[in-house]
């Protein structure tokens, strides 16, 4: 009897549902929606903020105290300690390997060039890295890494040099003072070792990289005299903003906060599963963009979440609005029901399970529409379209369903005090 | 005039008769309008305060003399003078540098002069074991590099003794950095002390400057340094500078997306109850119709019922939303985000457009037949 009524009342007046259930299904699209981009945007942003550079410093563990002014390292070349190149493929190895967006290493060395100043007294900075390397992985797969990953944003007039070429990029302030342009040669030397190379293209910084050439880090390594050796390794992760658990030491963890540490991709759980792989290397959090990546993601995450619930609210006061319309509209109705004997609760089990069943067609539908508008605003923010997460279907539908029920709250309590004679009388 | 007042008369009747339904309508419209310019005074302020967090990632301008080879080249240190008389107030901080190579007993180490209470503003990254050291007057104390200290055997407290050439100078250490840069590797002083040791007074190497705004508001302020210093190279920091571009324009799209779906969302909420509020005036219309109403002077009535609760719903609406945007600031960015003027015609107008969207049913109430509505039909 309670069904018959129940399927009685959605086939009888089908476009009063449909107002309803449309309200849900689009209150429900749009919870959908930003729940989906907020879920989303942690990481989204993360890997926009790669381009602000590296956040992982990796240095020879025991080095002498470099003398740096403006990035330049006035140390003699004989001088601290340098790391092999062949083991970086280990770094794709660690728990969080995928968060390892990319990696350079650097070997700066000082040079003449085209013997402007002798040899004995190398005045000029080169600077020896990957541009786009490909690293053998343990596991026999290639990783392309080098500046290319680590620093999109350097700006190349010209072409970038290929790293297994006789080529370099001048910086723009040096390339100003010497006249070099894309095409010209120079002739590099260092001590009793010279090398002649191809300028391919002039690079603009900001940095110290303006005063100083580029060249592919086999080039430095020979002028160096240090074949297969690199100074300093940025490293560019996926990270989890800093909080107060990633700021304890882990030598004080129980072993449960140890392994939760360890699996999440904290800079610091990350650069400790680094220095597990690579032996004798010191790797440090380049704090300036750490802190200020974190800060920021910290803020936007929290942004999201109060929209979240901003859209949450609005769903559920259009929600609220369209139920209590209907059950205004079906006073006499109620009080017909009333009249015939029904009891209290037995009206209201009725209404709940209308107002359930209308949840679950909104619910379903807003999820998929809800999906499709994730879908825009990814494509139309960030260019990628974020994967629909399953977690959140039931969810929505569970949303879906106290939110109808919240809506009729206030109009069923009205209608449980519906006289029944007036209103038969059509009063 | 005894028109518009029986207008009046039956407006403020109407209003006063059926109470209840009329606040259901009264909420729906005020949340509508809370949640509407809440968002839309976080929309308009978002920008701002996400420009001055990315101020934490330290200096985006650098302003150095022109490159010449490796030579530690320096500039008058007047150059502060004539960058604070630029008065561009996007400047959130500059700090002068001037490096130069100390020995502390036969370690070779790079010495930074200047002036700490910049470095307080723009470095808040830095992390301190110790004290940081706040004023620009304090000429026995430095910073050093958590290196710097490993190397050296320093702790907050430790004396220390720099020499170049052959002058000294005797400092206490207050504090231990960690940057994860250069900074780890160098021992900071005051500017005059790094002056006075080198027998370069008078002298930078280098200013950073801190500069708050959009990208093209930090384009405008380096050419008008650039204008103002001429023969010194100002230049942003590339990398930072053009990854804050594209990361604001990202959050911008974001925040301006959601906000218009929930706008939209909330929109339709309160059109639905607006119109479920017109239908129930049917009777109204029907008695009036009865006693010779013409269907415009009802229509205008109605029209008027509805813009009137848009303009009391928008307006407290309105307030309940600056409340609810002052604690989202809080929450979010740690300081309360202030009301904007405009926020408040454009909430009560869009609120008050709504209503009467939502009053728009009542056209179809021009065919209603007087005698069906009052037998009750």
């Amino acid at each position: 009897m309670f069904f018959r009524i129940v399927s009685d009342s959605f086939a009888r007046k089908p476009r009063r549902k449909i107002l309803t259930a449309a309200a849900l299904a689009l209150g429900m699209a749009v919870a959908t929606a930003t729940l989906e981009v907020s879920l989303d945007v942690g990481d989204r942003l993360a890997r926009e903020f790669r381009s602000l550079g590296a956040n992982l410093l990796v240095t020879p563990a025991s080095d002498t105290l470099p003398l740096e002014i403006g990035g330049v390292d006035y140390r003699p070349v004989d001088a601290g300690a340098y790391l092999p190149e062949d083991n970086l493929g280990k770094l794709k190895t660690i728990f969080w390997r995928n968060n390892i967006v990319g990696f350079a290493p650097f070997l700066d060395v000082p040079v003449a060039i085209n013997s402007s100043t002798s040899r004995e007294d190398p005045r000029e900075e080169m600077i020896g890295t990957w541009y786009s390397h490909s690293v053998d992985v343990p596991d026999g797969s290639k990783f392309v890494t080098g500046v290319s990953a680590t620093n999109p944003y350097w700006h190349v007039d010209g072409n970038w040099f290929s790293d297994d070429s006789q080529e370099a990029v001048a910086g723009a302030g040096l390339a100003q003072r010497l006249g070099l342009h894309p095409g010209s040669t120079i002739t590099v030397g260092a001590g009793d070792r010279t090398q002649t190379l191809t300028i391919s293209g002039i690079v603009s910084t900001g940095g110290r990289e303006d005063n100083a050439i580029l060249a592919p880090l086999e080039v430095a390594q020979n002028l160096a005299g240090r074949p297969g050796k690199y100074r300093t390794l940025l490293v560019s992760a996926l990270t989890k903003p800093a909080d107060t658990f990633s700021q304890r030491d882990p030598a004080t963890m129980t072993p449960a906060e140890y392994d939760r540490w360890y699996c999440s991709p904290y800079i610091s759980s990350i650069s400790h599963q680094m220095q597990e792989e690579l032996p004798g290397v010191e790797v440090r959090a380049i704090r300036q963009v750490a802190e200020g990546e974190g800060r920021i993601l910290t803020r936007v995450g929290g942004l999201m979440w109060l929209v979240t619930i901003a859209a949450l609210f609005a769903a559920a006061l259009a929600v609220g609005a369209t139920s209590a319309t209907t059950v205004i509209e079906r006073r006499s109705e109620i009080g017909l029901m009333k009249a015939l004997g029904a009891s209290y609760r037995a009206v209201a089990a009725f209404f709940v399970a209308e107002q359930l069943l209308l949840a679950l067609v909104g619910g379903v539908v807003g999820y998929a529409l809800g999906v499709v508008l994730a879908r825009g605003l990814g494509l139309e923010i960030f260019g990628i379209a974020p994967d629909p997460r399953w977690i959140l279907f039931p969810i929505v539908l569970f949303l879906a369903a106290v939110v109808a029920l919240a809506g009729s709250l206030v109009p069923l309590g009205r209608a449980s005090r519906v006289d029944p004679a007036p209103v038969l009388r059509g009063e | 005039m005894a028109n518009r007042s029986m207008f009046l008369r039956i407006l403020w009747k109407l209003l006063g008769a059926s109470r209840g339904r009329l606040a259901l309508a009264l909420v729906a419209l005020t949340s509508g309008a809370a949640v509407c310019s809440a968002l839309l005074n976080v929309n308009l302020d978002a920008e701002h305060k996400l420009t001055q967090e990315f101020r934490t990632l330290g200096a985006n301008v650098v302003i150095a003399p022109p490159s010449g080879g490796s030579d530690a080249a320096v500039v008058d240190a007047g150059v502060m003078d004539r960058i604070a008389g630029v008065g561009a107030p996007q400047i959130v901080a500059a700090a002068p540098y001037l490096y130069i190579a100390a020995t502390s007993g036969t370690q070779p180490v790079i010495l930074a002069g200047t002036w700490f209470d910049q470095v307080t503003k723009m470095n808040s990254w830095w992390k301190i074991d110790g004290s940081w050291i706040a004023s620009r007057d304090s000429h026995l104390q430095c910073l050093v590099g958590s290196s710097a200290a490993r190397h050296l055997g320093l702790a907050p407290g430790s004396p220390i003794e720099l020499r170049s050439g052959d002058r000294t100078v005797s400092l206490k250490v207050t504090g231990i950095v960690t940057t994860g840069g250069a900074e780890d590797s160098q021992i900071f002083t005051d500017l005059g002390v790094a002056q006075d040791l080198a027998g370069l007074s008078g002298r930078v190497s280098l200013v950073q400057l801190s500069v708050s705004g959009t990208p093209a508001e930090i384009d405008a302020v380096t050419k008008r340094l650039a204008n103002a210093l001429p023969g010194i190279e100002v230049r942003p920091v590339r990398q930072i500078t053009a990854a804050e571009g594209s990361i604001l324009g990202r959050i911008k799209g974001l925040i301006f997306w959601t906000i218009a779906l929930i706008l939209t969302l909330s929109m339709l909420g309160v059109l639905a109850s607006m119109a479920a509020l017109a239908m129930e005036r049917s009777r109204d219309v029907g008695l009036m119709k009865a006693l010779g109403g013409s269907v415009s002077r009802i229509m205008r009535l109605f029209l008027a019922e509805a813009g009137t609760l848009g303009i009391i719903g928008g307006t407290i609406g309105f307030l309940i939303g600056i409340a609810l945007a002052r604690w989202m600031g809080g929450r979010v960015f740690g300081v309360a985000i202030s009301p904007r003027p405009v926020v408040f015609p454009l909430t009560v107008a869009l609120t008050v457009a709504v209503a009467l969207i939502g009053a728009l049913p009542l056209r179809l109430l021009g065919n209603v037949r007087p005698a069906e509505i009052l037998r009750g039909e």
